[in-house]
């Protein structure tokens, strides 16, 4: 074996350096999607009862699908999209099977809240990160070579975030006893099976470099036309129509929300392309500190509640933050990197992509004879779109009365704006949202 | 990492993407997931 010239070694540090670099932007972005799709969860707090869970599930979807189009084209432009798509068009069947399975599981998350109440199903479905790993593992070589360090880290992390998760979970339940334990149970589980396995093409996406805002798009129709077909043989098409007549002075804080909660879905797939799904996913389901934290400090959830219950909560929170951090400090060796790699490659062979586009979007760079276009009037038009028809729900929309802390509100909107600022300036001059 | 050969390519992908395992669990969990939406509603 010949000695390896300066030039080389050179740059196969630069490499690494490279490597590191994205690492630490994917755990980055997996705090920042924590952070986003917890908050998601604030304005729907705003809406009274009075409207179907299926009906706000269908309504948030299309605030999803509204920020969906419109936020990567206002990013990088459709034309940037148009050519994901001619480069690896079968990654259009992943994404939107991978929204259908989000819908589906998100429909299953209703019955389960409502069979065996918050405190139970949530760490049900919350396993889904157990079986990410599983996943990565078994078909994308992550954590393969990682060593016993590393595997502890994630493994142990996300079993250390799932204890949390339940007490916390039990700290916030004000539910009655459960009416049909079994049938929540069933449901929770499978919410856990859909979501976990939605990580599959997820991966799948990244792995050949399609760029996370490209898959998001499409993911959105199998989001969109499941929860409607799903909303439609609930209710029927009239009695939906008259459903959403009803509530369209709370639309806008719906939609509101589904919104917010595509900026943290987009810095989870983000998340997922660079830590891969096994890391990726366990750091975006620290999402429910920050549903909690918006719950006590603006809502005052817990207001007039025992002390034992506030060291539950202080608790599970640690227990998450614990686990967080072992994960953060787990990122890939240069062993395991190289499986990925090899996971990578097979995809290319098997779908007739580039191999080294797929290295060099892999390592969100532009891949060689990628020309980067700018924004055209169709972009413009469909921001200009989204906006009008939010604007709209907005003028229509009844402001809540309800009594919320609107200081802790500022500084934990200030905090999801430093994270959003941060994330994104680092994604940029990083991979330019490659 | 070498470029693959297009000549390597013998189907088309959607060829491709229905004879890849990783297409079906996906695909039968969310036909499972659906089953149990309808048994528990």
């Amino acid at each position: 074996m010949s000695a390896l010239s300066t030039p080389e070694i050179q740059g196969l540090g630069q490499n690494t350096l490279r490597l590191r670099k994205l690492q630490g932007l994917g755990v980055l972005c997996g705090f920042a999607a924590g952070a986003w799709l917890g908050a998601a969860e604030a304005p729907t707090k705003l809406v009274a009862v009075g409207v179907s869970p299926v009906v706000i599930s269908l309504i948030m979807v299309i605030g999803v699908f509204l920020a969906r189009w419109s936020l990567p084209a206002l990013i990088l432009g459709t034309s940037s999209i148009h050519a994901d798509v001619r480069r690896a068009p079968h990654l259009i069947v992943w994404a939107i099977l991978a929204g259908c399975l989000w819908a589906v599981a998100n429909t299953l998350t209703i019955f389960a809240i409502r069979d065996i109440g918050l405190s139970f199903a949530f760490p049900l479905w919350n396993s889904n990160s157990l079986l990410g790993i599983f996943w990565g593992f078994v078909f994308f070589n992550e954590l393969q070579q990682a060593g016993w360090r590393r595997w502890t880290g994630v493994l142990g992390g996300a079993l250390v975030m799932c204890a949390g998760a339940a007490l916390l979970a039990l700290a916030s339940s004000t539910q009655a006893p459960a009416a049909h334990p079994t049938r929540g149970v069933w449901a929770a589980l499978g919410a856990g099976i859909l979501w976990g396995t939605m990580y599959i093409p997820y991966r799948k996406a990244y792995l050949t470099g399609m760029n996370p805002l490209s898959f998001v798009t499409f993911f959105t129709f199998g989001e969109l036309g499941m929860m409607a077909a799903l909303a439609v043989s609930y209710l029927g098409v009239l009695p939906l129509w008259h459903e959403l007549l009803r509530a369209r002075d709370v639309l806008f804080w719906l939609m509101l929300g589904g919104f917010i909660w595509v900026i943290g879905d987009l810095f989870q797939q983000y998340a997922a392309k660079y830590v891969g799904i096994s890391r990726g996913i366990p750091l975006s389901n620290s999402n429910q500190l920050w549903g909690l934290l918006w719950g006590i400090l603006v809502f005052g959830e817990l207001r007039g509640r025992d002390a034992s219950l506030y060291g539950q909560v202080i608790g599970g929170s640690l227990l998450m933050m614990l686990g967080v951090g072992a994960i953060a400090f787990s990122s890939a060796g240069g062993a395991e990197e190289m499986r990925w790699k090899e996971a990578a490659r097979r995809e290319a062979w098997r779908y007739g992509i580039a191999a080294d586009d797929v290295e060099a979007r892999m390592e969100g760079r532009q891949a060689p004879g990628q020309v980067q276009r700018g924004r055209s009037a169709w972009d413009w038009l469909l921001v200009i779109g989204a906006t009008s028809v939010l604007v709209f729900f907005a003028t229509i929309a009844r402001v809540p009365q309800i009594s919320a802390n609107w200081g802790p509100a500022v500084a934990l909107a200030g905090a999801l704006l430093v994270l959003l600022f941060v994330c994104g300036l680092r994604l940029w001059r990083t991979t330019r949202f490659q | 990492m070498q470029r693959s050969d297009p000549s390597e390519k013998r189907r088309s992908w959607p060829a491709n993407v229905i004879t890849d395992i990783q297409f079906w669990v996906p695909v039968a969990v969310l036909i499972g997931g659906l089953l149990l939406l309808l048994a528990i509603h």
